[in-house]
């Protein structure tokens, strides 16, 4: 499997680091103990595409958001994760 | 207070061991360590990207790399690290973190690493061949040619890899790694260019 990173190009797979699901969102401070218990703990098992971190740790140490067939190890999209470099903000 | 006296060598003092290495016959890789360089990481900060680029044109003369390129001034190499960062690899203190803390104030943080890596030199008809076996970056003059640089690993470590300028028409690949790291590549790659014969040393001079 490779990932094509949007900083460095096409890369093999041993330079990134799995982060797992990136679609989990922290919740509000007041949003009580089922929601942090939600976020912190539970994880769809999608069979099919997911949104998903990537660290580039073995390259340009920038975090990355990967849609991915769980299925087929299809990519069909690399974008920065928010905050990647100064200027690039993703979604 | 106890007095400390800090003898300042290279990471590979130890392990570099000058003159031939290998099969014997005319050397395929030439691998020349170089020492005593100064080092500057330049990290934009947020939203300080343009600024910075700015800033490093007004003081070197030339646009930082915004994507993975190395790119030669007269007096220093400023290198593609990541995305909005870049070195500024120079000698004898022109371009330190000290001479450069003012140019960038305010646009972006500096980090001194002139000590904290390693830079080797590579070159040699074997160089790329040898290259290939720690390396599953394209070397190939076509895709990685003068200028081009990458921030990749070998051997499970983190390097930043650019071509310089060719040398006696041969293709030169420099490589920065980790100080901590240095040693253990350097037997990699030493382990990678047996086959075709090196010729080791070390220099002061950035190529
Ligand atoms: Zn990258």
């Amino acid at each position: 499997m490779r990932i094509i990173c949007p900083f460095c190009g096409e890369r093999e797979l041993g330079e990134f680091t799995y982060l797992g699901d990136a679609k989990p969102q922290r919740p509000a401070a007041d949003a009580g103990e089922d929601a942090v218990y939600d976020y912190v703990y539970l994880r769809d098992n999608i069979a099919g595409v997911i949104s998903e971190y990537w660290y580039h740790g073995g390259g340009c140490r920038a975090w990355l958001k990967v849609t991915r067939n769980t299925l087929t190890h299809e990519i069909s999209a690399v974008e920065p994760a928010a905050g990647a470099g100064a200027a690039k903000v993703g979604a | 207070m106890a007095d400390f006296s800090w003898d300042i060598r290279s990471p590979l003092d130890r392990a570099l061991v000058a003159g031939p290495y290998g099969a014997q016959g005319e050397a395929g890789v030439s691998l020349t360590e170089i020492r005593n360089f100064d080092l500057v990481q330049v990290m934009a900060r947020r939203g300080k990207a343009g600024e910075t680029i700015a800033a490093a044109k007004a003081r070197l003369g030339a646009a930082a790399p915004e994507t993975p390129k190395a790119v030669s001034i007269a007096d220093a190499t400023v290198i593609w690290s990541g995305p909005d960062q870049f070195f500024v690899l120079s000698k004898g203190g022109k371009h330190s973190i000290d001479a450069l803390a003012s140019v960038f104030a305010g646009s972006a943080s500096l980090s001194d690493q002139s000590h904290a890596r390693a830079l080797i030199s590579i070159s040699g008809d074997k160089a790329r061949a040898m290259l290939a076996k720690l390396s599953s970056i394209d070397l190939h003059p076509d895709v990685f040619g003068v200028g081009a640089a990458a921030a990749t690993s070998m051997d499970h470590t983190s390097v930043t890899l650019w071509r310089g300028d060719d040398r006696n028409g041969q293709a030169v690949f420099n490589l920065l790694v980790f100080a901590t790291f240095a040693e253990s590549l350097w037997h990699t790659i030493l382990d990678s260019a047996a086959e075709h014969g090196v010729t080791i040393g070390h220099s002061e001079d950035l190529a």
